[in-house]
C-alpha cells in the first residue's frame, strides 16, 4: 500500500507540474495531499514531517550554498555591464575574416559567458539577441548558426564556476556522506563542490574544443555555410587596444575566481563573494554602473536566488514525504536489483534524468532525484565526482535535444520567424551528437572527470 | 479589493527592495571577509555569520516578492498556449489548492521550533558570534505569512481578469509576461 501510494504519489505530482502553476509549490503541496490520504489510511507516519523545521533552517544555514546568490549576483552584473555585446563585437573582428570565423567568436564567447555567469538561459538569450542577427546577415547557415548558439549556451552548465555544480555539489556531499555512514564508515570521505569545479574543467573544455572542430570541419568542407567577413566589414575592425581593453576584464576575473578555487586559496563562495564585486568594476569601468543599475541587480539577484531555494524547500518536503512512503527504499531496491548491476543501474538514472530533463529543469533534478538516487549509486562504489559529471553533461544534452529541451524555447523566442523551427532542431542535432560522444568518453574514461580533482586536492 | 491588492503588493515590493540591497551588502561584506583573511589574517566570527543571515532574509522574505513577479519556474509546456481567463483559473486553483496548504503548512510546523528558539533567546553557538539565531529562525514563520498574503493578491488579480469582459483569446503578449526571466 505504501509503495503503491508513492508511485501514485510521483505520477500525481508529475501531472500537477503540467498544469503550469509554480514547480516548487506544486511538488510540496501534491506531496502533502498525499501525505494527508496516507496518515487517513493509517500507513504515513505524521511523526516525520516534524523533522522538516531543522531541514528548512539547515538551507539557510548552509554555508556553502550561500555562493549561489553571490554567483547570480555576479552574473547579472556582468550583464548590465554589456560584457557579452562587447566581447562579441570584438571577438567577431578578431576571427572574422576566415570562413567559420564568426561561429568560432560565438563559440569562444559563450564560452567566456558560461564561465563567467554560468545561467544558460540569459546566455542563450543574449546571443541569440546579439550573435545570431549578424550569424544570418552574413550569410550563414541558420540551422547551423542556431545549433551553434544553442550549444555554446548551454556551456554555462558545465564550465564552472557554475551555480548548477554549487547545488549539485551541495546534494552530492551529503548523499556521499548518507552513502558511506549507511555502510559502516563514519571517517567519511568528502566531495566539495570545488571538487566538482575542477572534475568538470577537463570535460567542459573537451565539449568546447570538440565544439570548435566541428566548425572548423565545417569550413573546411563547406565553407559556404559559414562565409567570412567583407572586406568592408573588416575595414570597421577596432584597435588592439580595444579588444583587449573589453577582452581582458572578463578573462582575468575568470582567472581570479577560478584560480583562487583551484589553488585552494578561497572557497567557492568567497571566490563568488570577491566575483561579484569585481563584475561590479568592471561595470564600473565601462561606465554602465550607476544606483539604479546596482538596485536592479539586487533585486533581479532576489528573484533568482528566491526562484532556485523555493524549489529547494519544496523539494525538501517532497522528498521528506517520498521517503516517508518507503520511496527512497524502493528505488533503492529497484536500483540494486538489476541485472548488469552498476552499469545498468547509472545507464537508467540518466536515461531517467535526460527524460525528466525535457519538463524539469536542473534546479529541480538536482533538489528532487539526486537526493533518491545518488546515495543508492554511490553505495555501488561509483565516485561521487565522476557522477556529478555525468549528471551534468547528461542534462545539458537534454536541454539541447528537441522537441522539448528548454535551451530551444529560449532561442525560439528571440529568433526572427524567418528561421523554422525545424532548422532550430536540424541544427542542434551534429552538437547532440558531440555532447554524446563526451558523455560516452567520459563513461569509458572516468579519469577525464576524476583526475584533475585528484591531484589538485590529493 | 483593488486597495488589498495595492497594499500587498506594495509590502512586498519594498521588502523586495530592501533584499535586494541586502544582495549587494552580502557581496561586500563576503569581499571583507575574504580581506582581512588574507590580506590581514583576521578574522570575525560576527561578520562570518552575518553571512548567513545575509543569505537566509534574501530568499525566505524574497519568496513572496518573486511570486508577485511571477518569477518562480514554471512548466510551461501548455502554459504557453492557455487564454488570460485559464491563466487566471490555473492561479486560483494553485493557490488555494497549493500554495496555501503549503504555507500553512510550513508555518504550523515551524511554529513550535521558532518558538522554543524564542524561549531561550538563542544565539550563536560560537564565543562572539551574533546573539540573535531566534530572529534569525523566525523567518520560517515569515516567509510563510508573505506567501500567504501575496498568494491573496494573486487570487484577487485573477478574480479581476475574470470580472473583466474581455473575450476569452490567447493573450498576445502573455508569453513573454508569464515565462520565467531567467534560466539556468
Amino acid at each position: 500500500m505504501m509503495e503503491f501510494l508513492a508511485i501514485v504519489m510521483v505520477l500525481a505530482v508529475f501531472a500537477a507540474l503540467l498544469i503550469g502553476y509554480p514547480v516548487a509549490l506544486t511538488l510540496a503541496g501534491v506531496s502533502l495531499l498525499f501525505a494527508g490520504i496516507g496518515a487517513l489510511l493509517g500507513v504515513f507516519d505524521t511523526s516525520l514531517l516534524s523533522a522538516l523545521p531543522n531541514r528548512l533552517f539547515g538551507i539557510i544555514s548552509n554555508p556553502t550554498l550561500v555562493a549561489v546568490p553571490l554567483f547570480i549576483l555576479m552574473g547579472v552584473l556582468l550583464e548590465r555591464a554589456k560584457v557579452a555585446d562587447d566581447l562579441l563585437e570584438n571577438m567577431t573582428s578578431l576571427f572574422g575574416r576566415r570562413p567559420g570565423g564568426l561561429g568560432i567568436s560565438v563559440m569562444l564567447v559563450g564560452a567566456i559567458l558560461a564561465a563567467s555567469t554560468g545561467i544558460v538561459g540569459a546566455t542563450v538569450v543574449t546571443l541569440g539577441l546579439i550573435a545570431l542577427p549578424v550569424m544570418l546577415r552574413r550569410g550563414y547557415d541558420p540551422r547551423l548558426a542556431c545549433g551553434t548558439v544553442c550549444a555554446s549556451g548551454t556551456l554555462g552548465q558545465i564550465i564552472p564556476p557554475s551555480i548548477i555544480l554549487v547545488l549539485l555539489g551541495d546534494q552530492l556531499s551529503s548523499a556521499y556522506s548518507q552513502a558511506q555512514l549507511a555502510q559502516g564508515i563514519f571517517a567519511p570521505d568528502t566531495v566539495s563542490v570545488g571538487d566538482l569545479f575542477m572534475g568538470a574543467l577537463i570535460p567542459g573544455l573537451l565539449l568546447v574544443g570538440l565544439y570548435l572542430v566541428y566548425l572548423l570541419f565545417t569550413a573546411w568542407r563547406s565553407p559556404e555555410r559559414v562565409p567570412g567577413l567583407s572586406e568592408v566589414e573588416l575595414s570597421e575592425r577596432p584597435d588592439a587596444i580595444k579588444i583587449a581593453g573589453s577582452l581582458l576584464p572578463p578573462l582575468a576575473l575568470i582567472v581570479a575566481v577560478l584560480g583562487s578555487i583551484m589553488g585552494g586559496i578561497a572557497t567557492p563562495t568567497e571566490a563568488a563573494g570577491v566575483g561579484a564585486i569585481g563584475a561590479a568594476l568592471i561595470a564600473a569601468v565601462k561606465g554602465k554602473l550607476n544606483l539604479r543599475v546596482l538596485m536592479d541587480a539586487g533585486k533581479t539577484t532576489v528573484r533568482m536566488t528566491s526562484m532556485v531555494f523555493l524549489i529547494f524547500i519544496g523539494a525538501s518536503i517532497f522528498s521528506l514525504i517520498f521517503r516517508g512512503f518507503g520511496g527512497d527504499e524502493m528505488v533503492h531496491n529497484a536500483l540494486s536489483s538489476l541485472p548488469g548491476g552498476t552499469m545498468t543501474a547509472i545507464f537508467i538514472v540518466m536515461l531517467v534524468m535526460f527524460l525528466l530533463g525535457f519538463i524539469l529543469d536542473f534546479i529541480e533534478i538536482t533538489f528532487v532525484v539526486v537526493p533518491i538516487v545518488a546515495p543508492v549509486l554511490l553505495m555501488m562504489g561509483v565516485d561521487p565526482i565522476w557522477l556529478g559529471i555525468m549528471i551534468a553533461i547528461n542534462l545539458q544534452t537534454s536541454f539541447l535535444t528537441p522537441p522539448f529541451g528548454f535551451t530551444l524555447f529560449y532561442l525560439r523566442g528571440v529568433t526572427p520567424d524567418t528561421v523554422a523551427t525545424s532548422e532550430l532542431y536540424r541544427g542542434v542535432m551534429p552538437y547532440i551528437g558531440i555532447q554524446l560522444l563526451v558523455l560516452a568518453l567520459i563513461a569509458y574514461f572516468p579519469a577525464l572527470a576524476t583526475w584533475l580533482p585528484g591531484v589538485l586536492y590529493g | 479589493m483593488k486597495q488589498i491588492i495595492v497594499i500587498i503588493n506594495g509590502i512586498n515590493e519594498w521588502i523586495g527592495r530592501f533584499v535586494g540591497i541586502l544582495t549587494l551588502i552580502l557581496a561586500v561584506v563576503m569581499l571583507a571577509i575574504v580581506v582581512l583573511r588574507y590580506g590581514f589574517s583576521m578574522s570575525s566570527v560576527w561578520l562570518s555569520e552575518s553571512v548567513m543571515y545575509l543569505h537566509g532574509m534574501i530568499f525566505m522574505l524574497g519568496a513572496a516578492y518573486t511570486l508577485k513577479h511571477n518569477g518562480h519556474v514554471r512548466v510551461d509546456i501548455f502554459q504557453r498556449r492557455y487564454t488570460q481567463r485559464q491563466r487566471a483559473w490555473v492561479e486560483i486553483g494553485g493557490t488555494v489548492l497549493l500554495l496555501w496548504p503549503v504555507a500553512l503548512f510550513i508555518l504550523v510546523m515551524s511554529q513550535p521550533y521558532v518558538e522554543s528558539a524564542w524561549r531561550i533567546m538563542e544565539g550563536s553557538r560560537e564565543p562572539g558570534g551574533i546573539p540573535f539565531l531566534y530572529l534569525l529562525k523566525t523567518l520560517l514563520i515569515i516567509m510563510p505569512i508573505l506567501l500567504i498574503i501575496q498568494g491573496l493578491a494573486e487570487v484577487l488579480r485573477a478574480i479581476q481578469v475574470l470580472q473583466s469582459p474581455t473575450p476569452a483569446v490567447p493573450d498576445p503578449n502573455g508569453e513573454d509576461s508569464r515565462h520565467r526571466e531567467d534560466g539556468f
